[in-house]
């Protein structure tokens, strides 16, 4: 028995173990996804593959590190492996897999002969081969046009790596030296993690690292049942709509019911509609880290978690839906289901606990990406998420640009950064002031951000959700205005094209991409918002003359903004047809 | 004679130095808010210095940092290239706390309404692609008049390429609104990325008016007193600058305090032969640790003004020297979560109530009550014996971290001790080995209240060479102080690929810089022949962002230097990184600093007294695995000099004490300050 204040120390050194992992291939890696987005997480297992700490830059890698080194495990008997071993797995179907983007790097820890813990990571890398530059595209019909597939495979032989595999991916892809660069930040950053994992065991000891283990999972359950039993009990349900597939304009349906009980979080996705035809399925990986990410944002959003954390939570979904895709379904825009999934959650657990949860927010990542050549001859792919309005909460109104729920520790490109690293003049970066999100909290404003191409061509591919559905008002609140991209060719008043999803639409020198987030969703009826706030809006900017008198109830005197008239009417829902727009 | 002042929240610290006879002298008094020269001035009354002889007078104070958090600056303005007012409240729209979906961002210091947009616009190359029109910064002036606006900042896109728009609109608004205190981004950072650089102009116009009045005040102060016009800032690159220069920058010393204490580190390596540094600071809600290497601490312009997990905070592109600092000071409040496990800080109970120790009403367990409870801190001899602590409290809110673990009240503070050491060492080893240095090579420098009480344990954890605590490690910020250089760092982005790159433009770049960086310094009176520089660039493999900061040789720059550069950077980025690439490489940021060295006196030799007179007392101690010891204890002041002692020992003094371990052994030198080593041990 090893004393409980060291066991603390080594718990609290493991988790320092996965976060220096963490900032090590951030801060070495060679795509902006990563080193910008933060689209990678860093985690140390026991030897099952179950998860002791834990970094992330974003929430949607919540505990489902484990899947992949648990794919491992089933392939490789730990008595196979040796000490410098890597593997590396991006199946999204079975082995903890989102979309082959993201790959996962797997190395045992062994200490004197003993399998300790493994150090994993997972990255999104820019380029892994496929039909289009990038990866992911919003038109792709089967896994096989998505990039190379990496199905738990051997990446290093006892420290040596195997030089066959690497000209394979450098065969395969269209930007191998970032690829391969990011490849092995992302080796340098298991060796790290490996590193830390033998200091602690020659410091404590073997037994007090494995018991320090042990019990760490055992009390993170612990933690989580007593946060559970704050939660409101009850079923709450929520339905919702998702705009297309990309590929025809069928909207997609989406439900769940969460029943909260004394001992478990149960979330039943049964009645969503089947896996479709285009990539925005997401697979079982994803479904997990949703659940994960609500629970955690209801009970206690800022403790380091490990896998004892989500003893609670349940997960029902048949198979071959489309939060459950099966092989060979397309899989390359996963995010925007999975965002749909957090978001339903949300919006049924929105009426219990206000105080966690803001109203609907722009919800999609906003997928960019810009393909082409620059004038010296070399590839260039900027690839980036948006941010975008977030809604009012009970106490608050919404954040005027902010990252999405699927994005998090994640910086917007600068402009001055973009126009250096791309042929691209950036014309404005400003909020969105389309009239939406109204109500006695309003919802924060979108973005609105102009991309001039100055190449002579290049391709532009958006994933752009809620560019039919906007995000939601609560208690009376508006709702939000659209995401979507518009295109304009010199000469023309007029955009050219009004969309979400656009696949690899060819812009030419001089043609403008005007990339527009939507804004949150409202609280509470526009009328009970105090008229010193309103004038201070409409000083602002954020809403207009016209908005005061005809949601708000307030007409100001457009020279000094004092108020001349003031009509509300508190038993009257607001009209907000005017976010049909959303431009 | 050389003075120093920090003005910290509750007390002001004097240090000075009288250079013909190396003495070393204090003197403390209660801060004065809104008058911040009374509490100076009395400082200077205590020391009974003669303010005409100050051939030296140097000052870091809060206020920078005060104004900024208990937001009391000025009625800011901002003006910025047309579309891209937002990008001040838009920021980086990054969500730190990834799990809070109730987060709030960092509110801007200017409101939309005073973020006016003007036409114009520069390439990322520099060039002009739409002249400034001057209409329209007349046209905001109106505005700003109307407004009642008393500070503007100006940040134009790709400025730091070339601020001809920016200095173009600062002429015309000094000539038609003389009386707005003024910034312009290029004045403060020549680095890219807008949002930092737009919120450095901002937040030092928003203070500009608040420093003026205040050094303003302070230096007729002191003139009054008749101390010649010598008067320096504190700045967070640890140099100084004049209080000219620190009026019109004021953002440059938002962490004047704790760097000053980094500067003094750098002294005591230099006095005592060490130039590998690891400086350890504990105050009373946090511990702050910083690296030195080959004498020169680090310096980053990634500072944010509070930041923490949960938080965004207000980036500022001002050259700061790199300190980590954790929530673990003697303040900080142990805890049991509802798991039941157990966790040290970040919540402090600060000076009031304070640790419950201090009697005056502290209901949760700290640090400080720990180190009392096994016999660390002398109770009655607490500052001095100014304030007795009271056991009995301590022992009231130990009790029940006693009761969850069924352990003894000693056991239980143990336990405080180590989690509080162990979260220590993580900082530390975040400045040394995780950035691929070898703590072996390093000298730790403990210092602040708490310093010289903790490292000694941390030292035998993570293996560095000794321990020194210099003298008064209480007021060590002012000392440090004392011996800074006054400084001036330029930094400035163009991104260059060093295969494709000509050496001349190299050379141009540091050169242009050095003349710019050196004017500077001659501007607040050093002559040139003590002006010394040093130069270094941000590099990274080609598709990389971040940067790994690379020395680069004095002297010219040939084709045979950039090969070496590009050696110095694989070596540098395999040190971090444990890997190197064969990839292009590029430079990306250049950085000058210039130096304008100042004649330090010798510090006076302290004259040692005999171990018998330093002995006072005998106690049991707890320590860590070795359990309870009868230890000696000694009086600082009247150690010998140059005497081995062997642990265990506490060696008290009224503002610090210093642990050593059984297995240690220590030396008072000839400067007064503590050497602590490992024993030999037996062969």
């Amino acid at each position: 028995m090893t004393d409980p204040f060291t066991l603390e120390i080594i718990r609290e050194q493991l988790i320092a173990a996965a976060e220096e992992s963490f900032i090590a291939l951030g801060r070495s890696s060679q795509s902006p996804i990563i080193y910008e987005v933060l689209d990678y997480a860093c985690a140390i297992t026991d030897h099952n593959g179950d998860i002791i700490a834990q970094a992330n830059g974003v929430p949607g890698f919540l505990g489902t590190l484990t899947f992949a080194v648990k794919a491992i495990l089933e392939k490789f008997p730990p008595e196979e492996m040796v000490p410098g071993d890597v593997f590396m797995n991006n199946d999204p179907y079975r082995g903890g897999g989102n979309h082959l983007s993201d790959v996962a790097l797997i190395a045992p820890i062994f200490y004197e002969g003993t399998l300790v813990a493994f150090a994993v990571n997972k990255a999104h890398w820019t380029e892994v081969g496929g039909m289009a530059a990038g990866s992911w595209t919003t038109d792709s019909t089967e896994i096989y046009q998505e990039g190379l597939q990496f199905p738990a495979i051997r990446l290093y032989e006892g420290g040596r790596i195997i030089p066959s595999l690497v000209d394979l991916i450098a065969a395969n892809v269209r930007t191998p030296e970032a690829t391969l660069g990011d490849m092995f930040a992302g080796v340098a950053s298991l060796r790290r993690a490996e590193k830390r994992v033998m200091e602690i065991c020659r410091q404590y000891g073997l037994a007090a690292v494995q018991e320090s283990i042990r019990t760490g999972l055992d009390q993170g359950e612990i933690l989580a049942r007593k946060a559970l039993a704050a939660l409101p009990k009850g079923e709450y349900f929520a339905e919702e709509w998702m705009d297309d597939d990309g590929l025809t304009d069928t909207p997609v349906y989406v439900c769940v019911k969460v029943t909260i009980s004394d001992d478990e979080f149960i979330a039943d996705f049964t009645g969503s509609s089947p896996q479709v035809p285009g990539p925005i399925n997401c697979t079982r990986t994803r479904l997990q880290s949703a659940c994960r990410t609500i629970f955690k944002a209801i009970t206690d959003p800022s403790t380091p978690v490990n896998d004892g954390w989500f003893r609670p939570v349940k997960i029902i979904c048949p198979e071959g839906t489309v939060f459950t895709a099966q092989r060979p379904a397309p899989v390359s825009t996963y995010w925007e289901t999975g965002a749909y999934a957090v978001d339903l959650l949300w919006q049924a657990l929105f009426p219990v606990l206000p105080d966690r949860l803001t109203a609907g927010h722009h919800l999609s990542v906003c997928g960019t990406l810009i393909a082409g050549f620059n004038e010296e001859g070399e590839r260039f792919i900027l690839v980036e998420p948006q941010a975008g309005g977030w809604g009012a909460g009970a106490t608050k109104d919404g954040e005027n640009g902010l990252v999405p729920v699927g994005d998090g520790e994640t910086y917007v490109i600068p402009v001055e950064v973009c126009e250096t690293r791309y042929p691209i003049l950036v014309e404005q970066y400003s909020f969105n002031e389309t009239s939406a999100g109204h109500g006695r909290y309003r919802g924060g404003l979108g973005l609105i951000r102009d991309y001039r191409l100055l190449a002579e061509e290049a391709q532009l591919t958006t994933t752009f959700g809620r560019h039919k559905y906007p995000p939601w008002g609560a208690n009376g609140g508006g709702h939000g205005s659209l995401n979507g991209v518009e295109v304009f060719t010199p000469g023309r008043e007029e955009p050219v094209l009004w969309k979400g999803k656009i696949a690899r639409y060819v812009l030419k020198k001089g043609d403008l991409a005007r990339l527009i987030t939507a804004v949150g969703g409202g609280y509470g009826h526009p009328h009970q918002r105090p008229v010193e706030e309103v004038i201070a809006d409409v000083k602002n900017g954020y809403v207009s003359l016209q908005t005061a008198v005809e949601i708000y109830g307030v007409e100001l005197d457009p020279a000094t903004l004092t108020p001349l008239n003031i009509r509300r009417q508190f038993d009257v829902p607001v009209e907000s047809d005017v976010s049909g727009s959303g431009r | 004679m050389r003075v120093a002042s920090d003005i910290g929240g509750t007390f002001t610290d004097l240090a000075y130095l009288d250079e013909e006879t190396g003495a070393v002298g204090f003197a403390k008094a209660s801060t004065t808010p809104g008058h911040l020269a009374d509490g100076v001035l009395a400082t200077l009354d205590r020391a009974r210095l003669s303010a005409d002889k100050t051939r030296f007078f140097v000052h870091g104070s809060t206020v920078v940092i005060n104004a900024l958090t208990e937001r009391k600056g000025a009625r800011t303005a901002l003006l910025t290239t047309k579309g891209f007012r937002d990008v001040l409240e838009i920021g980086r729209a990054n969500r730190p706390d990834i799990y809070n979906l109730y987060y709030t961002k960092p509110k801007p210091f200017v409101p939309r309404y005073l973020r006016l947009e003007i036409r114009e616009r520069m390439n990322y190359r520099g060039q002009v692609l739409e002249p400034l029109k001057e209409e329209d910064v007349l046209a905001a002036l109106e505005i700003y008049r109307r407004e009642g606006v008393e500070a503007v900042a100006v940040c134009f896109l790709h400025a730091y390429a070339n601020p001809a728009h920016e200095k173009r609109c600062l002429e015309i608004i000094r000539q038609h609104a003389p009386e707005l205190a003024l910034s312009a981004s290029h004045e403060l950072s020549r680095e890219w990325r807008e949002y930092e650089r737009t919120n450095t102009a901002v937040l030092n116009s928003y203070v500009k008016p608040t420093v003026e009045h205040y050094l303003t005040e302070l230096e007729e102060r002191l003139r009054a007193q008749g101390m010649p016009p010598v008067y320096h800032v504190m700045q967070s690159n640890g140099g100084t600058a004049t209080f000219a220069r620190g009026k019109a920058a004021p953002i440059y010393a938002v962490e004047s305090g704790p760097v000053a204490g980094v500067i003094g580190a750098v002294q005591v390596g230099r006095l005592i032969g060490e130039e590998n540094l690891i400086t350890f600071d504990v105050g009373g809600t946090t511990a702050k640790t910083s690296l030195v290497k080959g004498g020169q601490p680090r310096i980053t312009t990634e500072y944010k003004i509070g930041w923490n997990r949960g938080y965004a905070g207000y980036p500022i592109l001002a050259p700061t020297i790199d300190i980590v600092e954790i929530g673990a000071g003697g303040g900080s409040i142990a805890w049991i979560d509802e798991a039941g496990s157990l966790h040290i800080g970040p919540q402090s109970a600060g000076a009031d109530p304070g640790p419950a120790c201090y009697g005056k009403g502290g209901d949760h367990p700290t640090v400080t009550d720990a180190n009392v409870m096994v016999g660390r801190l002398n109770p009655d001899y607490f500052l001095g014996g100014e304030i007795a602590l009271d056991l009995e409290q301590t022992c009231r809110v130990l009790a029940p971290i006693a009761y969850r673990f069924r352990c003894t009240l000693e056991e239980a503070a143990m336990g405080i001790i180590r989690l509080a050491d162990a979260s220590m060492i993580n900082a530390i080893q975040l400045v040394s080995v995780r950035r691929g240095h070898d703590p072996r090579d390093f000298v730790l420098i403990a210092f602040g209240g708490g310093g010289a009480m903790h490292a000694p344990a941390l030292a035998r954890k993570l293996r560095v060479k000794k321990v020194v605590v210099p003298t008064e490690p209480g007021v060590f910020s002012a000392w440090g102080m004392l011996m800074a250089d006054l400084r001036q760092d330029l930094i400035r982005t163009a991104i260059r690929r060093t295969d494709r790159m000509e050496p001349e433009e190299l050379a141009t770049f540091f050169q242009d810089m050095e003349t710019q960086a050196g004017e500077a310094l001659m501007a607040q009176g050093v002559a040139p022949e003590r002006i010394y520089f040093r130069r270094h660039a941000d590099m990274r493999y080609k598709g990389q962002e971040h940067t790994v900061k690379v020395p680069i040789p004095d002297g010219p720059l040939t084709a045979v230097t950039l090969r070496e550069i590009e050696k110095r950077f694989h070596d540098l980025h395999h040190q971090a990184y444990t890997f190197r690439l064969d990839a292009p490489i590029e430079l990306v940021n250049y950085h000058v600093t210039a130096f304008g060295a100042v004649d330090k006196a010798e510090i006076g030799r302290v004259r040692g007294g005999s171990l018998a007179q330093a002995h006072k007392d005998r106690r049991g101690v707890y320590f860590d695995d070795f359990g309870l010891c009868q230890t000696d204890i000694y009086e600082r002041e009247l150690l010998p000099v140059g005497t081995p002692i062997s642990g265990p020992a506490v060696v008290e003094e009224p503002t610090s004490t210093t642990v050593i371990f059984p297995d240690q052994v220590f030396t008072r030198d000839e400067y007064g300050f503590l050497h602590i080593e490992m024993q030999e041990s037996p062969a």
